[in-house]
């Protein structure tokens, strides 16, 4: 009896082994190695000198992008993560109802999730291309307007057709990570609120939100971390162009790292990043956290 | 019996991730010396002609090692893309190739990285190639890369275009003024006269193309940065008014060459500077379309010069190979095979290249009479200055200059910004 119990004790461990190993190996041991990176002095070619100190981040911030990038970076976070949380929260409620075609909606909404992402940047870059764009080709066909327009004349437009891009490809995760939250509220909760009167926006207020704040808080936390570290989409759009204005972080250290050849502000702003993300996912989920306990 | 039988798949597993290394290194035969090569993918072709089938039915790996005894080739066809990540996280790690294909070299040259190509490459092989070419690879009177191959580019004018508008092609930057005015009223917009690339991929090419036509350039008669002389700021400053003026492409920041090549193959751009694969780029494209090539247009009364691409081969230095003299025998030896006219003629024309040794003309020119025009470009070529140091910064600081230009600030400013970097 005590041999069976000593092997339970110990067989959980094998199980997790794996993925122990896996986790330390690729994910804490490089993050341990940026983080020693960060204060060592490395060369153009990239050859790993001895420390010195904050030299690597004071030079990240002195960077003449610096500014513009950590502000790109919080609108990208912000609009992409903000409005893709809203427009996949109401594409949800519309999925919740039943309607002719519901599973085929469902199943073409999946879609820009599922694709890669840098061939939906391609897709967007084709959509918007001044010379034989889709848009001003479907525009000029439909006579809508008379000549082609530039879609994209200047560096903020680039920006918002960035974000717009980024938002597209997001809002289905929003959207099912609502939807399954939805699924799991009991009908009777809305039909004793009709019967004592509750209308639509009291039932959403009241019944819907606080119930599918746990599905809405994993998918934010998730989404944040995901559209912090997104690069395929500003890279293969605009590649930051024109001279970083609308480059996001993860970009602007990959364009320092391997074109600039400026390795050390490189893993600096790459340090800067991570501590950043933790901080906010940390804070929100502490947040949501509380207002669980509260309750 | 399931829960033991699964316990210990779950630790075979961990086992196998340790233990998978070591097995791995231990395959190796004793005695061979094993290079580890990394090569640029030119085009679709590349991987198949090293790795594939694409050398009569056999690759370069397998010939060589077939007549090189004793030398394993562990060779990576890498993209453009990916190949600076790849080699600066190997060099990261202690664990840089043997044998580099890439076009910068300065940078591994002067942290002490490359060895000499006097130790490696056999004589009559350096002999062979082209000494301006050479002449771009030193630093401090060593040789440190060879070159591979190289392109030049030249202005591409669409035929067709030019004698339904009925003008000449520009030599000059006026001519070329009223070439794109002539154009502009003859299609009313429809076409793009002028190409314009000042992209983050390529915008160092398009600083080259005005300032080299204007007297200017990235360094003086010295050798020294002058990025912001009178001459530079002049060019850019005109080639800022083309795209004011609606002679060009309407975002030149994010309007790679390849989208310019695109239009020019479309019929909607009429004159483009693009290297000696245009040709096939077009056909390719399924384009057809009726071109000539002349010379880049300069400043009235200067002389007007093409811009030389040219890639290369370095060799890196390994304090652990047991027998450098073995180890540098054997990347001569991978020298002297592919530069072998029997297997370098085929390579650079596989891709549409010019070569960059004189063995290899006679055939190239019988094979395709075209080339011995572009050899005469490639003559009087001047290339980027990436034998200094600070290349990737006078590089990545023009194509700055140029896009803040584009939004609004001053050319001169931006310039004498980057110059005070340099020289401060």
């Amino acid at each position: 009896m005590n041999t069976v119990k000593g092997k339970r004790k110990w067989e959980p461990y094998i199980w997790l082994l794996p993925s122990v190993l896996l986790i330390s190996v690729f994910v804490v041991f490089p993050i341990i190695i940026v983080f020693r990176l960060s204060f060592s002095e490395i060369s153009k070619a990239g050859v790993v000198g001895g420390f010195n100190g904050f030299q690597n981040y004071i030079d990240a911030v002195n960077l003449p992008a610096f500014k513009t990038v950590m502000q790109n970076t919080l609108w990208w976070v912000l609009s992409v993560v903000g409005l893709s949380t809203l427009l996949g929260f109401i594409i949800a409620l519309v999925f919740n109802q039943k309607f002719a075609g519901r599973k085929i909606a469902r199943s073409i909404m999946i879609f820009p999730w599922a694709t890669s992402l840098v061939i939906q940047a391609s897709v967007w870059n084709y959509i918007i291309k001044y010379e034989y764009g889709n848009l001003n080709n479907v525009l000029l066909n439909l006579g809508i307007i008379k000549e082609a327009i530039n879609w994209r004349s200047s560096y903020q437009i680039e920006f918002v057709w960035e974000c717009a891009c980024g938002i597209f490809v997001t809002v289905p995760f929003v959207t099912f990570c609502v939807l399954s939250g939805l699924q799991s509220i009991d009908e009777a909760l809305y039909e004793s609120a009709t019967v004592d009167g509750a209308g639509f926006w009291k039932k959403l207020f009241s019944i819907t939100l606080p119930l599918v704040k746990p599905s809405l808080s994993v998918s934010t936390v998730l989404n944040i971390i995901y559209v912090f570290n997104s690069f395929p989409i500003v890279y293969t759009m605009t590649k930051g162009a024109p001279a970083n204005k609308t480059d996001t972080m993860i970009t602007y250290l990959y364009m320092l790292s391997f074109y600039d050849r400026k390795k050390g502000p490189a893993i600096a702003l790459s340090v800067i990043g991570f501590v950043i993300l933790c901080v906010c996912a940390g804070v929100y989920m502490l947040a949501v956290m509380r207002k669980e306990e509260e309750r | 019996m399931k829960k033991i039988i699964t316990s210990l798949l779950s630790l075979s597993m961990a086992l196998s991730m340790v233990t998978g290394a070591a097995v791995t290194a231990n395959a190796e035969e004793a005695g061979d010396i094993t290079l580890d090569v990394i090569i640029c993918q030119y085009g679709p072709n590349t991987n198949d002609w090293f790795l594939g089938t694409g050398m009569d039915g056999s690759n370069f790996v397998e010939k060589f090692e077939a007549e090189n005894p004793g030398i394993k080739l562990n060779l990576d066809v890498v993209s453009w893309n990916d190949v600076y990540t790849e080699v600066d996280t190997r060099i990261a790690n202690n664990n840089a190739p043997d044998i580099l294909n890439i076009d910068v070299f300065a940078n591994y040259a002067n942290e002490g990285l490359l060895l000499p190509v006097s130790d490696y490459c056999p004589e009559d092989l350096f002999e062979d190639f082209f000494p301006s070419f050479i002449e771009q690879s030193v630093i401090d009177d060593t040789v440190w890369a060879v070159p591979d191959l190289a392109s030049a580019r030249a202005l591409f004018c669409n035929v067709d275009i030019f004698e339904e508008v009925g003008i000449d092609y520009p030599t000059t930057w006026a001519e070329l003024e009223d070439a794109c005015q002539a154009i502009i009223d003859y299609y009313d917009g429809e076409v793009y006269p002028w190409g314009i690339d000042m992209t983050t991929d390529e915008g160092q090419a398009a600083f080259a193309y005005y300032v080299w036509g204007n007297g200017g350039g990235f360094v003086d008669e010295n050798g020294e940065w002058a990025v912001n002389s009178d001459e530079n700021v002049e060019a850019i400053n005109f080639a800022l008014s083309l795209i004011d003026n609606g002679y060009t492409n309407p975002n030149p920041a994010t309007q790679t060459r390849y989208d310019l090549q695109d239009m020019f193959a479309a019929g909607k751009l009429a004159m483009v500077i693009a290297p000696n694969q245009l040709p096939t780029y077009v056909a390719d494209k399924g384009g057809d379309i009726n071109m000539v090539t002349v010379n880049i247009p300069a400043n009235d009364g200067k002389a007007s010069s093409s811009v030389g691409v040219m890639d290369r081969v370095m060799a890196f230095k390994d304090d652990t190979a047991g027998d450098q003299d073995a180890r540098n025998e054997a990347i001569g030896k991978f020298l002297k095979f592919f530069y072998d006219p029997e297997n370098y003629v085929g390579w650079v024309s596989m891709e549409g290249f010019l070569p960059a040794v004189n063995s290899a003309v006679e055939a190239l020119v019988a094979a395709d009479p075209s080339f011995e025009a572009w050899l005469d470009v490639l003559a009087g070529c001047q290339f980027y200055p990436t034998a200094k140091a600070e290349w990737d910064q006078v590089k990545q600081g023009v194509i700055a200059a140029e896009q803040n230009a584009l939004t609004g600030a001053d050319i001169q400013d931006e310039l004498d910004a980057l110059q005070a970097d340099l020289v401060g």
